[in-house]
């Protein structure tokens, strides 16, 4: 559970994720996530859908989501990628967008598109248990199973790599044949969990 | 929570350790054993062959006795650490110093090849045997307990060291037809626990906090030999994969004497 303190200023949550509060507050759903037009019209066509309402007021709000862990995520400018269905909520200051994966995204069954968020702030994301970061540095890639991975920051570079051979076709595969492999500099979001992926019974 | 979280990175994941309750840190220089799809994520260079033909021939015809099971493991060979994790489940490490202990197939994750695997002669379990450490799961944390003692079904985890447990059922639960009947129906007041696995000797029994069990799969059968649990065909009743009725007392036909 998530509890954000609150003196007047916004927090942007995921639609129905409020559990409790008090003090007074305000509850107003926003359109396409508060990104616009634009933005509207960029998820609807992504199927990277998102809906978000505005919190506003004076006090404690509760949020949470299926008792899923939070994870706190402070953002200095950089920009953060996650799924729009394990973001929970972000400070108003935060700018949400979406923005093209590739075949990661096909790979954990999330459609080819992730959400980014972007400004300075905290962002609270959800997983399936407590996330697990680990650093990826020049030299030290990381690989992580797509159904694992949750969230990351930083510079980095995704790369789909595979480890099917013959074997695989002939029904004797390693299990963890699909891995996202990240290179350069950030930080990876991983949950101690697995999410059904196309590529999890391989 | 005003500090940022904990970053990991190569240097500071803990070696052969937890990383969290839930995650599990192995620092990999040469093989270890894993169960399929529990890898969440690694550095280092590590690859993942299939339990079958190939270059692994020699470990697996030392370590791995377990047919059945072969479809689920995987071998996981090279350099660096690597994360392991289950469904969100509580992640724990065990050490076995020249011992046996048989855990339920779904409940582990890992082991070091001086383990080596076998099928345990109770349908479900798999026992370890040697010198090593092993990672196992659990739905909540992981408590020892010393027979003598009677376990709840659900809550078993595994056993080390003591004698095979058996079946108890409480007097009432045999008693007649009506007692059998109670039991299959729950009509007339039943506890639940009228069935236990009764544990005597020297050991240790591992329970979980919850009754929640990991799915098991279907990966074959032991062989159809007479004497062989599980085996089937070796006494005359129900054939195997016949759902049995709640209370697993035998078929009703016995029961009622028909």
């Amino acid at each position: 559970m998530l509890a954000v303190d609150m003196a007047g200023d916004a927090v942007k949550a995921k639609n129905g994720s409020m559990v409790a509060y008090d003090g007074q507050m305000s509850f107003k759903k926003m359109s396409g996530g508060g990104e616009g037009l634009r933005g509207m019209v960029t998820r609807r066509l992504t199927g990277e859908s998102m809906e978000v309402m505005e919190v506003r007021g004076q006090g404690t709000c509760y949020f949470a989501d299926r008792a899923s862990e939070i994870n706190l995520v402070r953002l200095n400018g950089e920009k953060l990628y996650v799924e729009a269905s394990n973001l929970l909520a972000t400070e108003a200051t935060l700018r949400t967008g979406t923005t093209f994966t590739g075949l990661r995204g096909a790979s954990q069954g999330n459609g080819l598109f992730t959400t980014t968020v972007e400004g300075a702030g905290q962002a609270a994301i959800t997983s399936d248990g407590p996330a697990v970061v680990l650093r990826v540095s020049p030299g030290m890639p990381l690989q992580v199973d797509p159904g694992a991975y949750v969230a990351h920051t930083g510079n980095l570079q995704q790369h789909f790599q595979t480890g099917i051979g013959w074997r695989t076709v002939i029904g004797e595969s390693g299990g963890e044949s699909f891995q996202i492999r990240f290179e350069g500099d950030g930080l990876v979001y991983v949950q101690p969990s697995e999410r059904n992926t196309i590529g999890g019974q391989v | 929570m005003s500090t940022g979280p904990v970053v990991h990175d190569p240097y500071t994941l803990p070696v052969d350790d937890n990383v969290n309750p839930y995650a599990f840190s192995v620092d990999l220089k040469g093989q270890w054993f894993l169960q399929k799809g529990k890898m969440i994520a690694y550095y280092g260079q590590i690859s993942f062959h299939g339990i079958g033909h190939g270059a692994l021939d020699g470990l697996i015809r030392s370590n791995f006795h377990s047919p059945l099971h072969a479809a689920d493991w995987v071998v996981a060979e090279g350099q660096g650490k690597m994360i392991l994790a289950d469904r969100a489940f509580d992640v724990n490490s065990f050490d076995l110093e020249d011992g046996n202990l048989t855990i339920r197939s779904g409940n582990l994750l890992a082991f070091q090849p001086g383990l080596s695997l076998k099928q345990s002669i109770i349908p479900g379990f798999l026992t370890l045997i040697g010198t090593g450490k092993f990672v196992a799961a659990s739905n909540g944390a992981v408590h020892f307990v010393e027979p003598p003692v009677r376990v709840d079904p659900q809550a078993l985890v595994g056993w080390a060291d003591c004698p095979s447990p058996c079946h108890h059922y409480d007097h009432g639960y045999m008693r007649g037809v009506l007692g059998g009947l109670r039991a299959l129906t729950g009509v007339g007041g039943t506890s639940g626990e009228e069935h236990q696995f009764e544990f005597v000797g020297a050991g240790q029994v591992l329970l979980q906090s919850s009754e929640v069990l990991m799915p098991e799969q279907a990966t074959g059968a032991v062989p159809h030999e007479a004497g062989v649990p599980g085996g089937g065909t070796g006494t005359p009743g129900a054939p195997q994969g016949v759902p049995r009725l709640p209370g697993q007392l035998g078929d009703l036909q016995r029961r009622f004497g028909l």
